[in-house]
């Protein structure tokens, strides 16, 4: 027995102590493989999992080097089965493979016949393929490339892709080395990419195709812009929502040599085409008796590039579209893999495996975003709400709870004690938004605001004009909100952790003044509400931010 | 035994065997043993039976069988002794050395194993010694040619000398070399060759091919030069002494000296102990959590016995395993005496009084208490699901899960393991080992594979190899191997030898998880198993705290600060704050609704009135208790109350049943199992015979043989039918009293009493028997020296006839013979034979 940082679960979790003098060690060689599960103070969880393993072995790692890693870290024996399990899994990637054939075009070959032909015998498989070349090949329909790379991943038998990407129309892109100044009087800044940016830019070119997980705040919109100024070409940017748009359009024009005019923007408003054509999720995605009526973007240029902002979000119809894309390059840009709706296999499929990855913490450490001090403050509810919340009807009593007219007090003590903050407050019901907005005297925005006004105020929050901001769940994507140091939450979207990981993103961006960034989240006592918030917090903690819990009479003693 | 002249039948081999030697054949077989043999030549009788020799073979490896087949190959009538010598050439021993490895230092090793095989073989009586001392000369049993089919080892039938042709050269297209009385100048069709060597290693039937072709016109020729005979219009046969010759005089193509060592995979004993104590530590979990899942609702026994597919299905559930598993786990843990049928009606399963026991072990006693009774077990959980012959689903803890031969299929599949030591075995690897075993009867791979499954789960072995306390538990085995020592804690040491150290430590994160990082103690598995749910075990133990759980351990009676105050001193870090609070909440929550037993309440709208009442000393015994001012409760019945307060001059009023609460108060079902002992179930359900009782068996069959051992045999003492009939006072006294073997007790039961009487005295003496097993010996015997015997049978009219018969054919039940004295063939169904004895000339046996 060694004293290694490890421990090794049958179950296929991987326990990792974080404060032994190995740790650090360990958790650099098994992050290829291992899946981040969860890392709060003292022994973070990774998991193993097929799609992790097979990452791994996109990224040319092999199953002897990874049962070493594991061996060598481990406390206590490794499991065999486990050993063998892991070997046979990482053997299967790669076992088939697309290929460029000289005349037949795109071909599936494979060294191992019998796993070809129980592919093929699949009838799922059946109309992806066409004639039998010989025994290990056989021809693809260049059409079905992403859905036959969709079903083998099903199928466990996950196709390494190397038939390549058409190179797309030029467009040369080129990352300047000064920003541009947004307002006449702010002055151009030197800037240059950090390090896991570029990190992440050369792995995500070498991989040929995939994703790149960085935090919130850690800039993905710049690894964004260097894998277009990389690929040189005309580019697709598929992005979430409006908003999203004209920030990657500003950053786009803030960062690189491209202007204005080269950037279109295809959105539900407008329906323009450029070299640069950044599209929302949702544009792409309507229907109009039963068609998808704006497809034709997919092929109005011959795009070089793709990039598709939060992979985690990605509509399904955009899974079913991007499986015709598969011969231009993809990069996907996330916060994190986990889909609530579980289709990560379609991302690893589809958009391809994940091509870099740091640990929040690790980037925090590095300064390259704020350190967050996360409060729950639960506040107990008087006897006569208490009543009414106790014999409500149960889909009624989310909505009480969260809405409890305490809060609001609780929201203008929390914003009263950081007079010198940029300050949001988030919540999810509009009707408590408008009375904590008339109360705290600060404007609103939801989604009845209109974009202009919503870039205005953006605007004036930013440059410090307005200090406070209560905001819709319309804040929770894509908009950038460099000041705000202090966020308060009264209500969230049940228990999403996707949503928790927005909002904390919201407070996480850099600080000028390297200051602590403060989350909130008012939660009323001894109601559903907790719980949600206790679904909600357990991602926080599992990502390494401990949260301390205050009760409401105490507030004034940590504020 | 070396005065003794060569025996010349297999009875009197076996009936000239020292003492010694005919325990060690008991040993040996010991069927021939139960129901005790009257004599020695029933003992013979029945050794040379179709039913036990086919026992024999069943339990015979595939060397001792290529032995048997290469001394009955051997013995076809030829004027040479089968010696040892021949039988090791015959079998290939002697170039098991130069073939394989060049420098073959096992050669003479491959000859002594051979001479090791034939002392067994005729210690087992599967062969016999015809030869004079010093000179071997070794013949297989009577009846192995029958039990062997007919081409022993491939080869065809044998044919006396003056049959064989002088020469069995084939000149085509070239002679090879091993042809032994070779002359040239014959001229064979082309394609002898071929067809002779394609009968060669067996099977030696042929058919003919079609006339007019060529390969016909070369086996016409064969046939004509006698290297092939014709069985019949279709088929020829390559007869033995050309078989023989064209394999080089060799039996067999390659020895089989040694049982198969399958590769395997090499696992490190490390690995093998951490999955076995994993296993084993999962599987304690798992019957824990089956007593309590049963303790709580005790599922109802089928009407013919067993758990239900339902049942089954819900405990499954409630361990958290799948159903195979959890067939196993009760199979266990019932016959650990844990959980039974509590034979109320109707009947349930539920835990007995040794559950109790249970909860007070460690993990490793816990373990031992389950492991040891499993090596005894007969029972075949692997199949449950499947469907018996009326198709009925078989059932766990059904009495149809029953079969005898489990504990020796253990024994045997453990010991195939055992034997490689640091190797995983697969089902695959396993079976062609058992397979040269027992090439006779190979047990089945469903068996075999539910076993190794079993084995697995109970860590007897790890990543497929047998783990340190599967060693351990070897010694347990019922006729185990040569192990570790068998003492009452062995097993328990064995596995606490190898289970990493207890960890007491647990570390709390903010995410309301917490770790053990390595096995926790039994106190500290106990606090987690309360306050918390597992979500990961293994090498280190994951919880998570939620509000369910921490509920549980408050309905344990711990308060909030006693929990957190176990915790702090558990965790080397603070509780973190959400812990705190989620315990904190919890509890608070936990308190608000409270709940009380009561009998009978009194309530008033003066509070004043309830006021006197619980301060009234005389009324102490009601066990009042004021709940709220104008309600009290008691602890005594309603009718009581009412009693007393009336007699206090109250005048009080009942109230009906609306809204009273009634607390039922459930005793836990236990069925009594004080009286078994811990341990021992196993041991009970083998009796072995051990040798004291095998000499004493012996002892008695001397006897009954008349006194005649293999030392004192007199020819004089002679049998005439005359004497038979004329209740003869030939038999002694002691030899009288001597022959109440279960044999002679039984005939006497049978037939009529004063002819039984003689017939008895009469057998005691002499050597006539009625004793059917002895009676068929006889007649083997005759057949085989071609002697006569007097031979009474049941006639057609139900009355007895004797004759004098010559025995020609004995076989299928029926006995051809030839009646001399009519000059008649005559042929009798064997179970009309009502006694055999040998005829007189018999007795002029020529001395040696």
């Amino acid at each position: 027995m060694t004293d290694g940082p490890l421990i090794v679960q049958s179950d296929k979790s991987i326990l990792l102590e974080v404060d032994h003098p190995r740790g650090d060690d360990a958790r650099r060689a098994i992050a290829p493989f291992a899946e981040l599960e969860r890392a709060p103070e003292h022994i973070h969880t990774y998991r193993l999992t097929n799609l992790g393993l097979w990452n791994a072995r996109a990224a040319g790692h092999d199953a002897e080097q990874v049962v070493d890693t594991l061996i060598e870290y481990s406390r206590y024996p490794v499991p065999h089965a486990l050993l063998v399990d892991l070997a046979e899994t990482m053997a299967r990637y790669g076992r088939l493979r697309l290929v460029s054939h000289p005349t037949h075009g795109l071909v599936l070959e494979s060294t191992d016949r019998a796993v070809l032909e129980e592919v093929l015998k699949s009838r799922r498989t059946t109309g992806m393929v066409g004639a039998r070349l010989d025994d290990e090949t056989v021809v693809v329909h260049p059409s079905e490339r992403g859905h036959l790379k969709q079903v083998l991943v099903k199928l466990g038998w996950p196709a390494e892709d190397l038939a390549g990407y058409v190179d797309g129309e030029k467009h040369p892109i080129a990352l300047s080395p000064t920003t541009k100044p947004r307002t006449p009087n702010e002055k151009a800044k030197d800037w240059a990419m950090r390090p896991y940016q570029a990190q992440a830019v050369d792995g995500f070119w070498h991989g040929g195709s995939g994703v790149v997980v960085l935090p919130c705040g850690a800039g993905k919109t710049i690894v964004g812009a260097a894998a277009m100024a990389r690929s040189g070409t005309t580019t697709l940017i598929l992005v979430t929502n409006t908003v999203s748009a004209r920030q990657w359009r500003d950053e786009l024009v803030r960062r690189t040599s491209l202007t204005e005019d080269e950037i279109g923007e295809y959105s539900g408003a407008r329906k323009e085409i450029k070299p640069v054509t950044i599209a929302t999720y949702q544009v792409l995605t309507t229907r109009r008796k039963g068609v998808y009526t704006h497809l034709e973007l997919l092929d109005a240029r011959d795009w070089g590039l793709v990039v598709y902002d939060e992979v985690h979000l990605l509509p399904a119809p955009v899974f079913r579209m991007t499986a015709d894309l598969q011969a231009r390059r993809r990069l996907g840009l996330t916060a994190t893999l986990v889909r609530e709706d579980g289709r990560e296999d379609e991302v690893f499929s589809l958009i391809g495996p994940k091509r870099y990855d740091a640990p929040w913490k690790d980037i925090e450490a590095q300064g390259y975003i704020a350190p967050a001090d996360c409060v729950e403050v639960r506040l107990t509810l008087p006897e006569h709400e208490r009543m009414v919340y106790a014999t409500a009807e149960p889909e009624d009593k989310y909505r009480l709870a969260a809405c409890a007219p305490g809060k609001n007090r609780v929201v203008e003590r929390i914003v009263a004690s950081y007079p010198d903050d940029q300050v949001l407050v988030i919540g999810q019901y509009l009707d408590q938004l408008e009375e904590l907005a008339e109360h705290l005297d600060a404007p609103l925005i939801t989604g009845a605001t209109t974009v202009r006004e919503r870039q205005r105020l953006f605007e004036a929050f930013r440059s410090g004009e307005i200090s406070r901001l209560v905001v819709s769940k319309v804040a929770n994507f894509s908009i950038d909100l460099p000041e705000a140091s202090v966020a308060v939450q009264v209500s969230g979207s049940f228990g999403s952790r996707q949503e928790e990981a927005q909002r904390l993103g919201r407070v996480m961006r850099p600080k000028s003044d390297g200051r602590t960034a403060h989350f909130y989240a008012v939660v009323a006592r001894d109601t559903v509400d907790q719980e949600f918030a206790a679904h909600r917090q357990r991602f926080l903690a599992e990502q390494g931010y401990a949260y301390r819990i205050v009760d409401a009479e105490d507030l004034d003693a940590v504020a | 035994m070396a005065s003794t002249p060569a025996p010349r039948t297999f009875t009197d081999a076996i009936r000239t065997r020292p003492d010694a030697a005919l325990v060690a054949l008991l040993r040996a077989r010991p069927d021939l043993a139960t129901p005790s043999p009257s004599t020695l030549r029933s003992l013979a009788a029945r050794a040379s039976s179709r039913t036990s020799l086919e026992r024999a073979l069943a339990h015979s490896d595939a060397r001792t069988l290529q032995l048997l087949e290469a001394v009955l190959a051997l013995s076809d009538g030829g004027p040479d002794p089968v010696s040892p010598e021949r039988v090791v050439a015959a079998i290939g021993a002697d170039r098991v050395g130069t073939e394989t490895e060049p420098t073959a230092t096992d050669a003479p090793d491959a000859r002594a194993v051979v001479g090791q095989m034939i002392d067994a073989a005729l210690e087992a009586a599967l062969l016999w010694d015809a030869g004079e001392p010093g000179e071997p000369d070794l013949r297989p049993s009577p009846g192995l040619d029958e039990a062997l089919g007919p081409y022993p080892a491939g080869l065809g039938p044998a044919r006396p000398a003056s049959e064989q042709p002088a020469s069995l050269s084939v000149t085509d297209p070239a002679p090879e070399g091993d042809g032994q009385r070779r002359t040239s100048g014959d001229a064979f069709p082309p394609g002898a060759r071929e067809v002779l060597d394609a009968l060669a290693w067996g099977p030696p039937v042929g058919v003919v091919p079609p006339p007019g072709t060529g390969p016909r016109r070369a086996v016409d020729a064969l046939v004509d030069a006698g290297l092939l005979l014709r069985s019949d219009a279709r088929h020829v046969l390559l007869p033995r002494d050309v078989g023989l010759s064209l394999r080089g005089g060799r039996t067999h193509r390659s020895p089989e000296l040694a049982a198969p060592r399958p590769e395997g995979r090499t696992v490190p004993a490390a690995s093998a102990d951490s999955d076995a104590v994993s296993a084993a530590l999962e599987l304690v979990r798992w019957v824990d959590r089956l007593i309590a899942a049963w303790e709580d609702e005790p599922p109802p026994v089928l009407r013919a016995g067993g758990l239900g597919v339902r049942e089954l299905r819900r405990t499954a559930q409630a361990i958290g395993i799948d159903e195979t598993t959890a067939a196993f786990v009760v199979e266990l843990a019932a016959g650990a005496g844990l959980v039974t049928d509590d034979g109320d009606a109707p009947a349930s399963y539920a835990p007995t009084t040794r559950a109790d026991t249970w909860d007070e072990l460690d993990d490793a006693a816990r373990w031992a208490l389950l492991v040891e009774p499993w090596a005894g077990s007969r029972r075949t959980p692997w199949q449950v699901g499947s469907r018996d012959e009326k198709g009925n689903v078989r059932a766990p803890l059904s009495p149809d899960l029953h079969r005898p031969w489990v504990p020796r299929l253990r024994g045997q599949v453990l010991s195939v393991l055992a034997e490689q030591p640091g190797t995983a075995l697969g089902l695959e690897d396993v079976m062609t080992v058992l397979r040269w075993r027992t090439p006779r009867a190979v047990p089945p791979e469903p068996a075999v594979a539910g076993l190794l499954r079993e084995a697995a789960l109970l860590g007897v072995t790890g990543a497929g190899a047998i783990s340190a306390p599967g060693r351990a538990f070897l010694a347990h085995v019922p006729d185990h191997l040569p192990g570790d020592a068998r003492s009452d804690t062995a097993l328990e040491d064995a596995l606490r030898a190898v289970l990493p150290l207890e960890v007491e430590e647990v570390l709390l994160q903010g995410d309301l998880t917490g770790i053990v990082p390595g096995r926790p103690s039994m106190a500290l598995a106990r606090l987690l198993e309360r306050a918390a749910d597992a979500e990961s075990r293994g090498a280190a133990l994951t919880v998570r705290f939620t509000p369910a759980s921490v509920t549980r351990a408050l309905d344990h009676g711990t308060t909030a600060d006693e929990l957190l105050g176990e915790l702090a001193r558990r965790s080397p870090v603070p509780v973190p704050q959400p812990l705190e609070y989620l315990v904190r909440d919890t509890a608070r929550r936990h308190e608000a609704l409270r709940i009380g037993g009561a009998s009978s309440y009194v309530r008033a709208a003066d509070p004043t009135v309830l006021a006197g009442l619980v301060a009234d000393p005389r009324l102490a015994s009601l066990g009042l208790v004021r709940l709220a001012p104008t309600v009290l409760a008691a602890s005594v019945p309603p009718a009581e109350l009412h009693d007393a307060l009336r007699e206090r001059g109250l005048l009080s009023a009942l109230e009906g049943p609306d809204g009273r609460v009634l607390g039922r108060l459930r005793a836990v079902p236990r069925v009594d199992r004080s009286g078994l002992g811990r341990r021992g179930t196993s041991s009970a359900t083998t009796s072995p015979v051990t040798d004291e009782g095998r000499a004493s068996l012996v002892a008695r069959l001397r006897a009954a043989d008349g006194g005649i051992s293999a030392d004192g045999w007199s020819p004089t003492d002679g049998w005439s039918p005359a004497d038979g009939w004329s209740f003869a006072d030939g038999g002694t006294p002691a030899a009288a009293s001597a022959a109440t073997g279960n044999g002679a007790d039984r005939a006497g039961a049978a037939v009529g009493q004063t002819h039984a009487a003689a017939r008895v005295a009469a057998r005691a003496g002499r050597r006539g028997t009625d004793d059917p097993g002895e009676a068929l010996g006889l007649l083997h015997d005759a057949l085989r020296d071609g002697r006569r015997v007097w031979v009474e049978m049941v006639g057609g009219t139900g009355g007895l006839e004797r004759r004098e018969l010559k025995p020609l054919r004995l076989d299928g039940g029926r006995l051809r013979a030839l009646d001399a004295d009519r000059e008649a063939e005559l042929t009798i169904a064997v179970h009309r034979i009502a006694s055999v004895s040998p005829a007189p000339e018999v007795e002029e046996r020529p001395a040696r």
